[in-house]
């Protein structure tokens, strides 16, 4: 035996322990995914054979309409975002006006103002606007809420970036725009990609605000549509077309994440400390 | 010298030019403000309008629509009256604690073993698979644990079964006294989380030199932990302890769809509290008060947890 692993083998087993019982009810609730009701009940624990893709296909005439109602929604938001934000904290960051300091703390201090408490209003805006039960309902305050964050970490890279490097491009003749997409996109590409896929996690997951705007079933977006379908499913006993559904919602940012996990691990941990 | 002379004189000027020599500027700048105004004007608009609108309508009786009327503090006088608030404040206090015990466990011993790992591709392998279930969304994690708690068919009863000890299969979220601690109790075993990307990032962050030092020195390894590597990573504890309490206190998600407060109320949180108030009795003034309380309640702990832990941070890195 390796003196790494000799030294590293008590460490695996803890963690080996942890990543059972962390994954074990995933594991589970794909293989009775597979199973129809009679197969669950006589055969709680395991594998049963053949698989059972019907309860896919049914699952999936209920949840598509979910999943395609968040794609739009947060797919909107986050090119909102990225597109606002980015232009405003290439002004924070490369620019001196008056007010930039005060303004830029208008923006930062949003981000001690808890979701609760904008809540009640902010439904009776919506409300007043005639926009309830649309897209527009989620997208708009989305992107308003999710450019605070990605300001405040695009500002500071932004600034990061050496002065050298826009003072040459001006002396080239090159205008604020020129700047921006020929020197500042593409170098905070990666920055981007972080922002963009924490915002896509945060929207993708958001319940309350959802439930709240939009009544009307078929516009629901994933969150608040798993639920009354786990509600449904759960309510008729009809457990295999249910965990069936889990797994069809869990693909989409399955997918996201195999494609970014490098910026994914990244985002999570620098992106977070630096808040 | 020329500095402080452009300076005097900007002062000695008459307030009039100094205006007019802000306006110059702010004119030579135009452009900046034209591309700040789509953000200013959401901002305004989402966040600034209804965040001053919660604490302004705290102050009255409002149905949101047609009715509303100016009582003072009245609707913080019913508050302190009402015994739902009271219970919701104490179940908030107990979550947030078991939260904190939990985050400042958990996730910690995870990263600190994954860190010391010294084959450092099975580290990373161990750090991608604690990412993936943050991965699944969230309703769908709760509505599994939804299925773990189910009293005829659940996972835990099953198991309970399963190892002879069916006599302890209970309704758990249909429970009283055990709704609120099936409540703290999903997610175990707590590893898979954002906060131990953030320990990891912590304890990857310190100058190998340091350990290295200690490790001359003979230092044993829960030595070296807890005097070397935990001081080291205090600002990470310090925000996890931020995240924790913010989460704990106006996330309703999870308990709106694990017990919707119930059975009774007996997992009723101050955020469902507000959500039923608005959206059931159509008690907006209130529940802007509800708000507002917990707005004040998360600026004091913000603001004492940077004080109380900057200065150990201030005092490790001595």
């Amino acid at each position: 035996m390796s003196r790494t692993l000799r030294h590293d083998l008590p460490i695996h087993v803890i963690l080996g322990i942890l990543a059972i019982l962390t994954f074990y009810p995933f594991v589970f609730m794909v293989i009775t995914s597979f199973k129809t009701s009679p197969q669950f009940i006589h055969n709680f624990w395991g594998v049963t054979w053949p698989p059972t893709v019907a309860n896919y296909r049914d699952a999936w005439h209920r949840i598509s309409i979910y999943l395609a109602n968040s794609t739009l929604v947060s797919g909107a938001s986050v090119v909102g975002v990225l597109a606002i934000s980015s232009i405003s904290a290439f002004v924070f960051a490369r620019f001196d006006f008056p007010g930039r300091e005060l303004l830029f703390f208008a923006i930062l201090s949003l981000l001690m103002i808890p979701g609760v408490l904008t809540l009640v209003p902010a439904f009776l805006l919506i409300k007043s606007f005639g926009l309830l039960n649309t897209y527009w309902a989620l997208i708009l305050p989305y992107i308003s809420g999710g450019q605070i964050f990605a300001i405040f970490i695009l500002r500071s890279f932004i600034a990061s970036l050496p002065e050298e490097l826009f003072e040459s491009a001006r002396l080239d003749g090159a205008s604020t725009l020129r700047l921006f997409t020929s020197i500042v996109l593409p170098l905070s590409k990666p920055i981007l990609v972080t922002i963009a896929i924490m915002n896509i996690l945060s929207t993708w997951n958001d319940y309350v605000w959802p439930l709240v705007t939009i009544p009307d079933g078929r516009r629901w977006t994933i969150s608040v549509g798993i639920v009354s379908f786990s509600s449904q499913y759960g309510g008729l006993e009809n457990w295999g077309p249910m965990f069936a559904g889990f797994v069809i919602a869990s693909i989409p940012l399955i997918i996201l994440f195999l494609f970014t996990m490098r910026y994914f691990i990244a985002g999570l941990t620098s992106g977070a400390i630096k808040a | 010298m020329a500095q402080l002379t452009v300076e005097r004189t900007s002062s000695a000027m008459p307030s009039s030019s100094k205006w007019a020599l802000t306006l110059r500027r702010m004119t030579r700048c135009k452009e900046c403000y034209l591309l700040l105004t789509p953000t200013f004007v959401l901002i305004l608009l989402f966040n600034y309008y209804p965040a001053l609108s919660a604490l302004y309508h705290s102050f009255f009786q409002w149905n949101g629509a047609n009715f509303k009327r100016f009582t003072g503090i009245n609707n913080f006088v019913l508050m302190v009256h009402d015994p739902t608030i009271w219970l919701s404040l104490g179940n908030m206090v107990k979550l947030t604690l078991v939260a904190l015990a939990i985050n400042l466990t958990f996730p910690l011993m995870a990263g600190a073993l994954i860190f010391h790992l010294r084959d450092l591709r099975l580290a990373y392998f161990y750090r991608v698979l604690f990412v993936v279930p943050m991965v699944v969304p969230g309703m769908v994690t709760l509505m599994i644990w939804r299925f773990i708690y189910n009293p005829n068919i659940g996972l835990l009863n099953q198991i309970l079964k399963a190892i002879g000890m069916g006599a302890l299969a209970r309704p758990w979220l249909g429970d009283f006294k055990l709704a609120l601690y099936a409540i703290m109790f999903i997610g175990f075993p707590w590893v898979a989380g954002i906060s131990t990307l953030i320990y990891l990032a912590g304890f990857q962050a310190i100058p190998m030199e340091l350990l290295d030092a200690a490790a001359i020195d003979g230092a044993s390894a829960w030595k070296r932990f807890w005097n070397v590597e935990l001081p080291l990573v205090m600002s990470q504890v310090k925000l996890i302890v931020i995240l924790t309490v913010i989460g704990s206190f106006q996330g309703f998600a999870t308990i709106m769809v694990m017990t919707n407060g119930g059975p009774g109320t007996s997992t009723m949180v101050p955020g469902l509290y507000l959500y039923r108030n608005a959206m059931y009795y159509n008690k907006m003034g209130y529940a802007c008060a509800i708000g507002t309380m917990l707005f004040i309640i998360t600026l004091i702990l913000t603001y004492l947890n940077t004080r109380y832990l900057k200065s150990s941070v201030e005092f490790t890195g001595v």
